[in-house]
């Protein structure tokens, strides 16, 4: 009987395992499980059966119709979820098709620019102060320790308006304006807006600029250089090679002109930094003491550093625009690029 | 400035390599802008003359030359046609290899053997361009390598000298710098003046002025010189350095001016009246014809070098025509001087004439150098047109300038740089010609060289220090403040606010030109105007005073470019007639145009329109929590230049008119040939920074179910949807939670000069629920409101 039993089991499985559609797996219910089944059958037979043995033989023939049910079961239900599937996937949609969009703008590249350098300082406690474009002489360059019919004062082409009011050429005149308001120590960005008269693919008569100053009782050259070097390795990234020369800006002393290591060539020399492996990138130096004797402060006891640099640069660099006046056609097909 | 490495290399000793001579200069503030070792030196080229020049028997386009050097002749196929018999030419022999990689052999061109080529500036990589064969001068030397013939195996560096540096405009200024900054040593030029026995005194005199900003000047003569081209290798350093050749004496001044930085001028001895020189400011009315032809109209505060009869040059800035040296020339007057730095400025920007000369001058010249620029002019002059230079030279020297010693402490050093650099402030600034005295512990005196009038205080002390110390060798450290976070200000809190909405409601940010034309700045009507004295263009006169124009601009140049769905914003200020300065005021202005959501497959194709403009305004209020603060208003008639006057509002902000939005007036955009109407919005940002958002409070949900009725019904058109907003508000209840609009309608079954509209008005309690008797009666009331205020006609109710 046992042996009977499991040779059904065996034989019942093979042909589910071959049973490929609904009606087959049914076949094989009505074969073995059916009313009329083999199963059925060997329940009638246990009436021959010693008494004593009739109860774990019928359980055991139990055991083995449900096995077959339990496995015909999960065959039916395979193919009914089987079928559902199917005809879903026949309800499919074209993944490619482009999604629908709420229309969405871009800011200028040069706004992008100027919010990342103006973030980096405010981590740094820098607070922003604005000035304005339509500017006073005292405030563009005299405050500023540009003498009187000095060249310096060519370093930048200025757009006159009447007497001593002229177009800013550079934010650094917000310098004078802030201390002669407020008390060290300061920690100042002035982003904005600058003009000066020069136009061509290097140049646009208007641009803008971010002035930074720190002033404090002890701020040192080697401050200025730790400070504008953590800036640029934020903005360009951790190993921007970073380097400080020389140079002369009437209104700071020591000046800096700071370079960084070619964005484009790597410092392998390329057409952008003229062969040299260094992009100039921004002005600084420690604050000269005629400018704070200009606004009040004594520069015995007060120190401090200021830097200023262009955003246009910047943004062409970090977005390789080779033309700036593309930074001013707003062109969309330009714009929705950043 | 181009500063040619061979020449500096004759003031120093030891001179290091261009590439980094360059950098050294570089890294201590003298920047190499471009170093260009272009005419590297050539091996196989040779000076040779073309004896003759025949038609390739082969080749219409091709010439058959016979040439000769010293020792050989060659027969050359040559496609050019610049050059004749006796015109000496570069000759490239076979074995030579050219700066473009072209190597030379010897070849047969149309069945005519060459031997070789005659080369061009570009094929000697000299030059970027060239029109045929370049001609050599007469003098060059047959066969003669062309390196010595062309000066080639030179660097030729751009200097970019800053304006306190006006001790760096000569070879030997940089020469002296460079012996500063690296081992090399500089090495002066010694060279010996013979004079004739006539004094020069007795030959012309020498004045100057009471007070003229002239404080010294010296004079030579030499006579009996014979005027003509100066050599090849002055002539080619002039070239070289931007200067063009004009004769051997004039050429001396510059090369002079060139190489010791001293600014000279040679007069025509004979032209000079009464043999006088005064040094003097131009009288009334007094006129120059000057070098360049042209008349000038002197003014009284310009320096003038005079003769008895009238200004004979305008001093340190340009020579007079009459006096000038030409071939006629027989006995040269040469002035070597020190004018006033800002008197020579003043005169060169009146005039507009800003030469070599007045460059060097009004950045200051070494005032102790005056005199040994006009000894070795004249010798130079002696050594190449001959004749005899007079005994003695006129030096008038009034106010001598003597720098003043300055003190510095080396404590105050180290607190400006940031490392101790006392130890060697002396021997850096001794090297830089400084005169240190008193070498202590605490502090120094120093006296700075005539030739570096920029030092002037301790703090121009302390840069050369930490110049020299090289600004690599100074520590990188953060400064030590107290923690605290920027404070980004209202302002820009408020633009990067708007912005950001204005972006993510489809806008891209525009960048205008805040000057603009008459024609623009008219059309938004702009008043009494900051115009610029001095505009780039007609297109940049005038400050605007609105945005919309420049925004109208941006419109047309994207149609051009087929970019058809337009929708641009831009954040500035605009300049309003205020005090001495004008009144800067920042606006927010924006442009929609075309398709409300672009050409998309699966988007409705429908075009912007009032509402989308309105409720971009309303956009920008809700993102800074002040949509209270914003609300319509009637347009004047100064708006309706550019709004249409049925399609446009008035943005009102907290109460006070603030900015204009609507359509665009059918007759602009018509002049602008627009083919759908433009939308346009500008606010007062400046006001609605002022403003105070609403602070945000929770307020607890409701508790108890809403109830929501419909009614529909048909009123006039010029009832507008406000007025019955608030007349329902103004029940008095405070069981109506909100009012929905969900239909407005015309046209159909709606009688002419009606429309229809229909709300879902909500009722709700925040105490109970609400039963159905109490809202059918508040509905109720709603309808009897709109029935008796607005003559309703009730379509429908639900």
């Amino acid at each position: 009987m046992i042996r009977r039993l499991e040779e059904l089991l065996k034989e019942a499985r093979e042909e589910l395992k071959a049973a490929s559609t609904p009606d087959l797996v049914l076949q094989v219910k009505g074969k073995y499980v059916g009313r009329k089944g083999e199963i059925a059958s060997l329940l009638k037979g246990l009436g021959t059966l010693p008494p004593e043995e009739r109860k774990s033989a019928g359980e055991a023939i139990n055991r083995v119709k449900t096995g077959i049910e339990t496995e015909i079961d999960r065959l039916l239900e395979g193919f009914k979820s089987g079928e559902k599937e199917e005809k879903l996937k026949k309800e499919r949609v074209d993944i490619t098709l482009p999604g629908r969009r709420s229309p969405s703008g871009r800011l200028h590249p040069v706004t992008q620019v100027m919010d990342e350098i103006e973030d980096i300082f405010l981590g740094l406690g820098f607070d922003i102060a604005m000035g304005p474009e339509v500017e006073l002489d005292y405030y563009n360059v005299e405050a500023l320790n540009f003498p009187p019919d000095h060249p310096a004062r060519d370093m930048q082409d200025t757009f006159f308006v009447a007497g001593d009011v002229l177009l800013r050429t550079h934010t650094s005149s917000v310098q004078p304006r802030v201390m002669e308001g407020r008390k060290p120590p300061l920690r100042i960005i002035a982003p904005g807006t600058v003009y000066r008269k020069d136009s061509d693919i290097t140049h646009s008569p208007m641009f803008h600029q971010v002035e930074g100053f720190m002033v404090d009782s002890r701020i040192t050259f080697s401050d200025l250089k730790g400070t504008l070097a953590h800036f640029l390795k934020s903005l360009f990234g951790p190993k921007t090679g970073v380097r400080f020369r020389p140079s002369f800006f009437p209104f700071t002393e020591p000046s800096a002109e700071v370079d960084i290591g070619c964005v484009i060539c790597k410092g392998a020399g390329c057409r952008v930094c003229k062969g040299t492996g260094w992009l100039e990138i921004l002005g600084a130096g420690m604050i000269h003491p005629n400018v704070f004797r200009a606004v009040k402060y004594d520069p015995e006891t007060v120190t401090g550093f200021a830097f200023g640099l262009g955003v246009e640069r910047i943004a062409m660099l970090k977005f390789g625009i080779d033309d700036l006046r593309l930074l001013f056609e707003n062109d969309l097909r330009f714009l929705k690029q950043f | 400035m181009k500063v040619s490495y061979n020449w500096l290399k004759e003031f120093l000793d030891g001179a290091p390599v261009p590439k980094e001579l360059g950098r050294a200069l570089t890294m201590t503030g003298t920047e190499v802008e471009s170093l260009a070792e272009s005419g590297a030196s050539l091996n196989n080229v040779v000076v040779a003359e073309i004896i003759s020049c025949a038609q390739h028997p082969n080749a219409d386009r091709l010439k058959l030359c016979e040439v000769k050097t010293a020792t050989d002749k060659y027969s050359i196929v040559c496609g050019a046609s610049n050059m004749k018999a006796g015109d000496r030419v570069a000759l490239a022999l076979i074995g030579a290899e050219l700066p473009g990689g072209v190597k030379i052999k010897k070849s047969k061109i149309r069945g005519v053997e060459s031997q070789g080529m005659m080369c061009s500036e570009v094929e000697l990589g000299i030059k970027d361009t060239s029109e045929g064969i370049l001609i050599l001068p007469p003098s060059a030397p047959l066969g003669a390598s062309i390196n010595d013939a062309l000066i080639l195996g030179d660097a030729l560096m751009e200097i970019g000298v800053t304006p306190n540096r006006s001790d760096l405009l000569s070879i030997r200024g940089v020469a002296r710098e460079a012996s500063a900054v690296t081992d090399a040593k500089l090495k002066e030029k010694s060279f010996s003046l013979e004079e004739g026995v006539r004094e020069t005194e007795e030959m012309v005199s020498v004045s100057i002025e009471d007070g003229a900003p002239c404080r010294r000047y010296t004079a030579r003569i030499i006579e009996g010189v014979a005027i003509g081209p100066a050599p090849e290798y002055m002539r080619q350093r002039l070239e070289a350095h931007g200067i063009r050749s004009i004769n051997n004496v004039v050429d001396v001044t510059n090369y002079v001016l060139l190489e010791l930085g001293q600014p000279l001028h040679a007069f025509d001895l004979d032209k000079i009246e009464g043999r006088s020189i005064d040094v003097r400011l131009a009288g009334e009315n007094e006129k120059l014809e000057t070098i360049d032809g042209k008349v000038r109209e002197l003014e009284p505060s310009m320096l003038v070098i005079a003769d008895a009869k009238g200004p004979v040059a305008l001093a340190g800035v340009m020579g007079g025509k009459y006096t000038e040296v030409t071939e006629a020339t027989k006995s040269v007057l040469l002035e070597s001087a020190w004018f006033e730095p800002s008197s020579v400025r003043k005169t060169a920007k009146k005039t507009g004439l800003s030469s070599e000369s007045s460059y060097r001058f009004e950045r200051g010249v070494d005032i102790d150098s005056v005199p040994l620029a006009l000894d070795y002019a004249a010798y130079l002059i002696k050594e190449l047109a001959g004749g005899t230079i007079a005994k003695e030279r006129i030096d008038v020297y009034v106010n001598e300038m003597v720098p003043a010693p300055i003190d510095l402490r080396l404590e105050r050093a180290n607190a400006i740089v940031g490392v101790d650099v006392a130890p060697r402030a002396a021997e850096y600034l001794s090297k830089l010609g400084v005169t240190v005295k008193g070498t202590g512990e605490v502090a120094i005196i120093a006296t700075p060289p005539p030739f570096r009038p920029d030092i002037k205080e301790e703090i121009d002390l302390i840069e050369e220090i930490a110049r020299i110390h090289g600004y690599d060798n100074i520590p990188t450290t953060l400064p030590s403040a107290p923690l605290k976070s920027g404070d980004a200000g209202k302002a820009t809190r408020t633009k990067r606010a708007v912005k950001y909405n204005l972006s993510r409601a489809g806008f891209n940010e525009v960048l205008n030109y805040s000057f603009v034309s008459q024609d623009s700045f008219a059309l938004a009507g702009g008043k009494d105007g900051v115009q610029l004295s001095n505009p780039l263009t007609e297109e940049m006169v005038i400050m605007r005073q609105s945005l919309i124009p420049s925004l109208l601009d941006n419109l047309r140049d994207n149609l051009l470019k087929k970019n058809e769905e337009v929708r641009v914003f831009e954040i500035a200020p605009v300049f309003l007639p205020g005090g001495k300065l004008p009144n800067e005021v920042w606006r927010v202005a924006g442009l929609l145009y075309g398709l409300r959501s672009g050409e998309a497959w699966n988007l409705p194709k429908e075009w912007v329109d009032f509402y989308d403009t309105k409720g971009v305004v309303e956009g920008i209020f809700e993102g800074l929590g002040l949509e209270s603060s914003f609300e319509v208003g009637p347009v004047t008639m100064e708006d309706s230049k550019i709004f249409h006057p049925g399609k446009s509002s008035a943005i009102m902000i907290g109460g006070k008119r603030g900015g204009v939005f609507g359509e665009i007036h059918p007759e602009l955009k018509l002049r602008l040939d627009l083919k759908r109407p433009a939308y346009l919005f500008d606010a007062d940002l400046s006001a609605i920074i002022d403003l105070s958002a609403r602070k945000k409070a929770y307020r607890p949900l409701p508790k108890f179910p809403e109830s929501g009725r419909d009614i529909a019904f048909i009123v006039g058109v010029e009832t507008t949807y406000g007025e019955i907003i608030s007349a329902i508000s103004s029940l008095d209840t405070k069981l109506i939670e909100r009012v929905e609009l969900f239909d407005v309608y015309y046209g159909g079954n709606i009688p002419q000069g009606k429309r229809s509209l229909a709300l879902r008005i909500i009722y709700r309690s925040m105490e109970r629920t609400l039963v159905s008797d109490e809202v059918e009666a508040m509905h109720t009331r709603v309808r009897d409101e709109l029935v008796k205020r607005f003559g309703a006609e009730v379509r429908g109710e639900q």
